[in-house]
């Protein structure tokens, strides 16, 4: 036993040597909390152009009333649905319900993204002419409006609980994981469409949304949005797509225009 | 607790304390953080859920950066050619695989010593898709390896993805509708997980028939328990009794009949989803709209008059002036490097070689087929006369031996005195082909001990060698009056000689006794002796004259290029076209940017001439 102590002891002490090292060596001290902006785990800012290669015809035209494949409506969901009535949302002024939050990113579009502030990002659209903002912190605003609330946060790869040893927890964090997410949750939205046909999501929905960049070796970088729509009014389950951006080195074909209710 | 225990918690516990203070004071390497995407998962089909489930439908091709090229394929595409023995059970490429409808398992393997990362598995549940993602750097095959389904794929974890790289890809479709993805496409993925969401990104590029990377994506849903059911069973059958065998169905080549249908139906212009890569951006529908009907109209047939595009695979040729072996399968080899393909068997007798390549590196052939074979060459066989099959037909010949001859009939009765040959031929290999090999040798003056000796002159010749049955079997007027494959039957290892290539139409040698009809035949004969390991994947491997090893999937995409062209070239024959006329008219424009030259020993026009010419005139006996 006193053997076996002995070495614990030494250990210890050679663990803390190292660590007090690792330490006087500029990691471990807490460090003040960095901007939303100075943390940035990918730089997604730029402009983005977008890559129509799936649901295709749903979204570089606008489908027939009633063709809402592979979206998981509920029953109240389908017969909105086939309730569209285009000339009847132009009138009430409501063109743009298939440019809010959960429609606005599978639209034929090119995204500029931008720091507003250090603490907020800017994502706007020239389909619709739509600006979408995104907080790192919690958001007062009422919403309500197309893009809603939406509430940014970086992500990476981490576990709940961290554990260098089946559970036992000595004090030590877990390694900084490279890269990460955009994380954004948006809620408060006012009810529109998630395909330009009609197909609806309600005012409860709520989206959530991963940003990741991916550069291809030797080749281009793209941005992949994974969104999650989840909204008890009109769909059975969530909804979930995967949309594609290709980076551009600046603003070409940037072409604000008006939304289009067909 | 046991003290033995307790001092292993110990230790188990003072090494925690240092790695983990080690790991602190180093940091990560890297790339070293691992995303975990193990598990079971199924595919959320909230996009193109209709053509992943139900199936697409002609021509819809929106979203696709296809060329020419792919666009004309896909529109000659007729489903129907599914119920060919060869296609039945074809497999999905990578890229549809992961697109497909079926869950997927994933999972680890890793070195039971060192706990390093060796491969992640990936196994489809629709056509028991088997992937295997080396994680352990290793490089990628040559040039000349077989390809797959699956394909070859590396990995490795950059920042929150798993990014991977696969090459080395079959032919399939982009989409089941017949858009073609080539043999010559590569992919770069990226996996990231949110949550108990997997995400695929996969970014194909394909040089044969797209004009740019495509881009999708691909959700998969985590799910708690087995779900069972990882089986997919498929053996070919008769579908249809009492076809021709030289039937591949097919659209006439501008005569797509439904083409108008999916735009007619959805009310979109007929441009729309024919536009390749334009389709995919911002913008679209406004140019679509603005297109006329004689612009649509055109992108449904080849640009008329234009020359031929040309091949855009890679070489499979090393060129580096090295000879370059390739093991096939028990003691069968494939040399790579002088030319056409050479293919070497060993064992406890001599090596049997299949062809000699060009000859311009017989030394280095040589000297690769010792390092394989204790014996000397014992019989050197040729697949054809071509220049490119018999140029090391003496130096091979002569660094080779014959022990089953001295003291043989043919030892007293024919060496030197009897056929003027060989002067000795127990100390030479002994050279066998079909006889019209030795005609065309002949013809061309090349030096007696190029010339085979053991010559025969109908179905096929067998020889017994090394443990194993090696057949000859003769293709009458394929490419030449003279060629054979040569199956190797306990490696079954088939060498087809130029017959089958994967770099080149085939090269129909008029001039030599060759025909379009014969070449179809013979295609289909050594689709007759080839069998497949699972879904048209492995099992028979076929050496072409030229190119990457290959399997029964690769000779049945060829043939059908082959039937599809002479279908194309015999129709204009009937309806009065001149050969000048059935070149305007591109008859090869889907397969051009794989198969095409302009220039070389073996162009487009050649190949097309060859069609037509022996389509208008059958050949007759050899010359």
């Amino acid at each position: 036993m006193p053997v076996v102590s002995n070495r614990v002891s030494a250990a210890l002490i050679l663990v803390f040597s190292i660590s007090g090292h690792a330490q006087r060596g500029g990691r471990g001290a807490p460090q003040p909390p960095a901007t939303p902006r100075a943390a940035a785990r990918i730089d997604i800012t730029g402009y983005w152009v977008s890559l129509v290669t799936e649901d295709w015809r749903y979204r570089q035209f606008t489908p027939p009333k009633g063709d809402y494949e592979s979206v998981p409506l509920n029953p109240a969901g389908r017969m909105a649905a086939d309730a569209w009535d285009p000339v009847k949302d132009e009138a009430a002024g409501e063109q743009c319900k298939a440019y809010g939050a959960a429609g606005l990113m599978r639209m034929p579009t090119r995204l500029h993204i931008t720091w507003q502030d250090d603490r907020t990002l800017k994502l706007e659209t020239d389909a619709g002419t739509q600006t979408r903002i995104f907080h790192f912190e919690s958001a007062q605003a009422a919403g309500g409006d197309w893009q809603g609330v939406s509430v940014a946060s970086w992500e990476y790869p981490r576990p709940p609980v961290y554990s260098s040893f089946g559970g036992l927890d000595f004090g030590f964090p877990p390694p900084p994981a490279p890269g990460g997410s955009l994380k954004v949750t948006t809620t408060k939205l006012r009810p529109g469409y998630l395909r330009k046909n009609g197909v609806p999501y309600g005012s409860g929905t709520v989206m959530t949304e991963y940003f990741d960049r991916f550069d291809v070796p030797g080749g281009e970088t793209l941005l992949l949005v994974t969104t999650e729509v989840v909204d008890s009014e009109y769909l059975a389950q969530p909804f979930w797509t995967s949309t594609h951006f290709r980076k551009q080195n600046d603003a070409s074909g940037w072409t604000p225009a008006p939304c289009l209710s067909r | 607790m046991p003290f033995t225990m307790r001092k292993q918690v110990r230790l188990g516990l003072l090494l925690a304390f240092i790695g983990g203070a080690t790991a602190l004071a180093q940091g990560p390497p890297p790339g070293a953080f691992a995303i975990d995407i193990t598990g079971y998962w199924t595919p959320a089909l909230h996009e193109d859920g209709l053509e992943r489930g139900n199936g697409p439908e002609i021509a819809d091709y929106g979203g696709f950066a296809l060329n020419e090229a792919g666009r004309l394929f896909a529109l000659s595409y007729d489903p129907s050619r599914l119920t060919l023995r060869h296609h039945q059970c074809d497999g999905y490429v990578m890229p549809y695989q992961m697109r497909a409808v079926g869950n997927f398992r994933i999972w680890e393997d890793r070195d039971p010593h060192t706990q390093q990362l060796v491969a992640i598995h990936v196994w489809a549940q629709t056509t028991e898709g088997n992937r295997v993602i080396w994680m352990d750097g290793r490089p990628h095959p040559p040039a000349w390896a077989p390809h797959s389904f699956t394909g070859f794929s590396t990995g490795q974890f950059i920042g929150n993805a798993l990014v991977i790289r696969t090459t080395h890809l079959k032919q399939g479709w982009l989409r089941r509708n017949g858009s073609p993805e080539s043999d010559q496409a590569t992919v770069v993925e990226f996996f990231v997980r949110h949550g108990d969401h997997l995400i695929d990104t996969t970014v194909v590029t394909d040089p044969v028939y797209l004009t740019e990377p495509e881009v999708r994506s691909n959700d998969y849903v985590r799910q708690p328990a087995d779900p069972h059911a990882w089986l997919y069973a498929c053996d070919d059958g008769e579908e249809i009794t009492g076809r021709a065998p030289d039937v591949v169905p097919n659209y006439p080549l501008g005569n797509q009949p439904f083409a108008k249908e999916y735009s007619e139906r959805y009310k979109l212009p007929l441009i729309a989803s024919l536009a390749g890569a334009e389709s995919i951006y911002p913008g679209f529908a406004a140019k679509a709209g603005n297109a006329t009907e004689a612009e649509a109209v055109a992108k449904l047939q080849p640009v008329p008059n234009q020359r031929p595009e040309t091949s855009r695979a890679q070489d499979p040729e090393p060129h580096d002036g090295e000879i370059h072996v390739l093991p096939i399968r028990e003691q069968v080899y494939m040399l790579v490097g002088d030319g056409g393909n050479i293919v070497v068997q060993t064992g406890d007798q001599g090596a049997f070689v299949v062809d000699s390549g060009e000859g311009k590196l017989s030394d280095k052939v040589i000297a690769a087929i010792r390092q394989l074979s204790g014996k000397p060459i014992q019989f050197l066989a040729n697949t054809s006369a071509r220049a490119a099959h018999v140029g090391g037909n003496s130096k091979l010949g002569a660094a080779g031996s014959d022990p089953s001859l001295p003291g043989s009939f043919f030892d007293l009765q024919s060496p030197g005195r009897a056929t003027g040959l060989l002067a000795d031929p127990a100390h030479h290999a002994t050279l066998i082909a079909h006889n019209n090999v030795v005609v065309r040798l002949q013809a061309a003056k090349a030096p007696p001990d190029a010339m085979p000796a053991d010559t025969y002159l109908e179905e096929r010749r067998r020889k017994f060698h090394n443990g194993e049955l090696i057949e000859l079997f003769y293709e009458p007027n394929a490419v030449t009056d003279g060629d054979s494959i040569v199956h190797f039957r306990r490696a079954d290892v088939i060498a087809a000689g130029d017959i089958f290539n994967t770099t080149q139409y085939p090269f129909i040698d008029l001039q030599s006794g060759g025909t379009v009809q014969g070449e179809i035949r013979a295609l289909n004969d050594i689709l007759n002796q080839t069998g497949y390991e699972h879904d048209e994947n492995g099992g028979t491997s076929v050496v072409p004259g030229h190119g990457y090893l290959s399997d029964e999937h690769e000779v049945a995409e060829y043939r059908d290029m082959v039937v599809i062209v002479r279908d194309r070239v015999r129709a204009m024959i009937n309806a009065g076209a001149t050969l000048e006329q059935v070149q305007a008219a591109r008859v090869t424009a889907d397969y051009d940017t794989r198969y095409g030259a302009n220039d070389g020993a073996w162009t487009t026009g050649k190949f097309i001439e060859a069609v037509y010419r022996s389509l208008k005139q059958p050949a007759g006996k050899p010359k």
